[in-house]
């Protein structure tokens, strides 16, 4: 009996170390061999040189501004992606699948069509854009309101697509069983329902932070390329690139992959600890 | 009175969950609502919590009308099935959330939680969360957080339902207890016989959205009132029987009606309960000790630790029909079931395939037969709202319904009825098929001779000639209703009558028939001639008034109205007045060859009213003139 499990374990283990082997081996070289390169060619010239890159004022100025337009997003994602999730999941009204089916949209458009989009929405030229210009003073785009709205578009599905599966199998009578104690719907919203939403809106939070990062393709024809201005951190990488700027371009991204790396990190730890909780 | 329901009814598009449900819960009372899965008992929960809105009916709260109020201000506690704890709140939050919504200040609301937690046997627990508890534990803190606000009444979901058999039996008896300590009045919902029968002080067997019996425990296993409760409780033999002379005889055996004293009819058909323990075997008729039923065979024998079960068949017996056990296919006698303790065991030891004396110890008649409907269709377009409205009343009435299937073509008819089978569903005491290739009016015949029925359905169309009709009138004791409409549902009937014995024979049925639909009634007279005086119109009025009280009796509500003029015209008119689903008129009587004829007023009234279904009753004026002629036959 013994051997013949042995034979059998065996028999399976060939297959089974091949599927392990050819999977790793393609997130090596698909994902790990650029980021080694690329870590390796930050660091070609030291450390010091490496944090005087990214010290530099136009390099700085880029990555803060990726930064604070990113998190600005987020904070507005995330509570507008509650909300958004809730009404789609708790709501009936006419046209809600076509609404449903519409909020993944903007993660298959090519981001530079998104760009075009907004442009032909809030250039100056045109009606909404040049109401909000002269009657507020506010330019959208190519300034940073801009940024701000391209990375709100492109991002959008992340906390509405975190929230609602959550949302869909929370068990009700909880908020039935607040109704009888007594609790007034706000309440029963506030003690209740968000608790259990916070883990999904925080990770769906994280995760279209850590997108919004990298954009380059709508915030290039949004904000155009004003160093210092509305140059992000990685239209500051082509940038860089295309005047041959290796290792300043190398140091950025360094960067950029760092906090994208450590905010996936964060994401999925709060999907493990909380994700599974019930 | 702690909770009142008032005429409760709730529909789900054209489907009714609840059907004008009326209940009333002392003050302290420990009230268990008892049915299966989909009988619309937790509905009625959450329409007292109200968590759901009924669309008729009034929910009174000691008292107070809370029909239109919020859940919020009802001030009910609420215990469900899965628990339902706050997974985000510490087991002592969860008890003081509703002391805290109501800005209740903290050293009282903790105070009040160590109470509770005393109370629910958790003390010290109260800074777990609830996913560090067991079921039971989790539930004795749903228990303890839906006494904290001191609720008006506590409205329980099966709360038990979730739990391991063992946990459940300890939990039932803390219920009990922490119920009796806090004294308030209590719904409990379960499916769960053995929890009703611990628990309540009442039990209500509900079904298909009615509330069929209320009793105590004692009364509704011994002395049920209708069929239902009778098999669902436990577990019983039921036959049906006759009542001669104030004896309940089944076949030549005669039994004493016992010190019931329900109005039986000196002579009618029973239903004859006796429970399992109720019956005595013995090795000869003297040793039996109680009246014989004859000798049979022992074909099971099993031992469940207390008692004995044992299942035996006895020969058929000439007029009776057994209802449960259910008989299998093609066994010519019926079965009972027998329980026997170990002393009766020793006493008399049997074995498997053994012959025995079986006899009665004592025996119950139910007040209220049930229906019987036989249900006819050919396939053709004409029997379509036969099948859906045929269906529908077995089901509401839990009637027992034999669906007639006429037809030359075997293959056709066969799957003509495999699909009204579908279609009829399922819900009703039982449901058998027949089939006949002989002509329709003959396969009606027939079929009604060969069992006694309460009512048989058909489909009605104008076009159709009232041949069929006038012969499925001329044979059986039926009541004949002529189904018309594409929807099945009897909201609304309008009951005509003519002033003396044959209208009280059209009230009585329809009273049995609507009783269970949630129907209303508009009870009619009309008066035909010219000259019409005033003692006339009072007596006319009086007899009305006995009806509609008759009717309320079934808990059917009805209206009276008095029309003069043509009785043709007049019933036109009435028609025209109210969405009226339902009419029911007595049949003309017949003549003296025993034929029935139809053309006269009543087949102008069928064909010229639209959209509505005809119930023709046979008054027993009718039936004893049929029965004379069939004599002289």
């Amino acid at each position: 009996m013994e051997i013949s499990l042995d034979h059998r374990q065996s028999k399976t283990r060939t297959p089974e170390r091949l599927l392990r082997a050819s999977g790793l081996l393609y997130i090596g070289l698909m994902v790990l061999i650029p980021l080694i390169v690329i870590l390796q060619d930050g660091l070609r010239q030291g450390f010091a040189e490496l944090i005087h890159q990214v010290t530099l004022p136009i390099a700085r100025s880029a990555i803060l501004l990726t930064l604070w337009t990113s998190s600005l997003m987020t904070i507005i994602n995330a509570v507008m992606g509650l909300m958004t999730a809730y009404a789609l999941v708790r709501f009936e009204f006419p046209g809600k699948r076509v609404l449903n089916a519409i909020i993944d949209l903007p993660l298959s458009i090519p981001t530079l069509v998104t760009g075009v989009m907004l442009v032909m929405l809030y250039g100056p030229q045109e009606v909404i854009g040049r109401f909000l210009l002269e009657k507020f003073n506010l330019q959208i785009i190519f300034a940073q309101p801009g940024i701000v709205l391209s990375l709100l578009f492109i991002s959008f599905p992340f906390v509405v697509r975190n929230i609602q599966p959550v949302l869909q199998d929370l068990d009700q009578t909880q908020e039935r069983a607040a109704a009888t104690l007594g609790a007034n719907s706000w309440t029963i919203f506030r003690k209740i329902v968000l608790p259990a939403l916070i883990p999904p809106m925080l990770s769906g939070s994280l995760l279209s932070f850590s997108r919004a990062i990298g954009e380059f393709g709508a915030v290039v024809i949004v904000a155009g390329n004003i160093p210092l201005k509305t140059q992000t951190g990685a239209v500051y990488v082509l940038g860089a690139v295309e005047s041959e700027n290796r290792l300043g371009a190398s140091a950025v991204s360094l960067i950029l992959i760092g906090i994208a790396f450590i905010v996936l990190a964060l994401a999925n730890l709060i999907h493990k600890r909380w994700g599974s909780h019930k | 009175m702690s909770i009142q329901l008032e005429n409760i009814s709730k529909y789900y598009g054209q489907q009714v969950v609840v059907n004008n449900l009326s209940l009333e819960v002392k003050d302290g009372e420990f009230f268990v609502l008892l049915g299966a899965s989909g009988s619309g008992k937790t509905t009625v929960l959450n329409i007292i919590a109200g968590l759901i809105q009924p669309d008729k009916g009034k929910v009174l709260l000691h008292g107070r009308d809370v029909t239109e109020l919020a859940t919020q201000e009802r001030n009910v506690g609420f215990v469900f099935q899965n628990y339902a704890l706050f997974q985000y709140m510490t087991v002592a939050e969860n008890i003081e959330f509703g002391l805290s919504v109501r800005k209740i200040e903290k050293s009282k609301r903790e105070k009040r939680r160590d109470e509770l937690l005393e109370l629910v046997g958790l003390v010290g627990l109260g800074r777990r969360m609830p996913s560090q508890l067991s079921g039971g534990q989790q539930q004795r803190v749903a228990l303890a957080r839906a006494l904290a606000l001191e609720p008006d009444v506590l409205l329980l979901d099966e709360p038990l339902g979730a739990l391991d058999a063992k946990i459940r039996v300890e939990l039932r008896r803390s219920l009990k207890n922490i119920q009796r300590q806090s004294g308030v009045a209590a719904i409990l919902v379960t499916h769960d016989q053995d929890e009703a029968f611990d628990l309540a002080d009442r039990i209500g067997v509900m079904n298909f959205g009615r509330l069929i019996e209320v009793g105590t425990p004692q009364e509704l296993y011994q002395y049920p009132k209708t069929e239902y409760v009778a098999s669902f409780l436990g577990s019983a033999n039921l036959l049906l029987g006759q009542i001669k002379a104030g004896q309940v005889y089944i076949g030549d055996h005669a039994f004493p009606l016992s010190d019931e004293t329900y109005n039986f009819n000196p002579n009618q058909r029973a239903q004859i309960l006796f429970r399992p323990e109720d019956v005595a075997l013995a090795a000869s008729q003297e040793d039996l000790g109680c009246m014989p039923l004859g000798q049979g065979k022992i074909i099971e024998q099993g031992f469940n630790g207390s008692n004995e079960h044992l299942r035996v068949e006895m020969p058929a017996i000439e007029g009776v029909r057994p209802i449960a056990p259910l008989v299998p296919y093609g066994l010519s006698g019926f079965l009972l079931d027998i329980n026997r303790s170990a002393e009766q065991s020793t006493n008399f030891p049997t074995q498997k395939s053994d012959l025995a004396w079986v006899g009665i110890r004592r025996l119950h008649v139910l007040s209220h037969p049930g229906l019987n409907f036989l249900l006819v269709t050919d396939g053709s377009l004409r029997s379509s709202p036969a099948i859906s409205l045929g269906g529908y009343l077995a089901r509401m009435a839990h009637a027992r319904l034999t669906m007639l299937g006429i037809g030359q073509d075997s293959a056709r008819l066969e799957e003509h009825l495999l699909e009204a089978r579908k279609q009829v569903g399922s819900g009703m005491a039982a449901m058998s098929v027949q089939t006949s290739t002989k002509p329709f009016s003959k396969a009606v015949a027939e079929a009604v001779e060969m069992q006694p029925l309460d009512m048989a359905i058909m489909g009605w169309r104008p076009t159709v000639g009232f041949s069929d009709i006038e012969s499925a009138l001329q044979t059986g004791e039926h009541h004949l209703l002529l189904a018309a409409q594409p929807t099945p549902r009897l909201g609304k009937a309008l009951i005509c009558l003519e002033s003396g014995e044959p209208g009280k024979d059209n009230v009585a049925f329809a009273g049995r028939l609507l009783r269970h639909l949630g129907a209303d009634a508009t009870l009619m007279t009309v008066i035909t001639n010219e000259a019409q005086d005033d003692s006339q119109q009072r007596r006319i009025e009086r007899f009305l008034t006995a009806g509609k009280n008759s009717l309320a009796r079934f808990g059917v509500d009805a209206n009276i109205q008095i029309r003069t003029g043509p009785l043709i015209s007049a019933i036109q008119e009435e028609m025209k007045t109210e969405a009226y689903d339902l009419l029911v008129l007595g049949a003309p009587l017949p003549n003296a060859y025993g034929k029935v004829d139809l053309h006269g007023t009543i087949g102008t009234i069928l064909n010229s009213v639209e959209n509505c279904s005809f119930l023709i009753i046979r008054s027993r004026q009718f039936q004893r003139l049929q029965n004379r002629f069939r004599r002289n036959l």
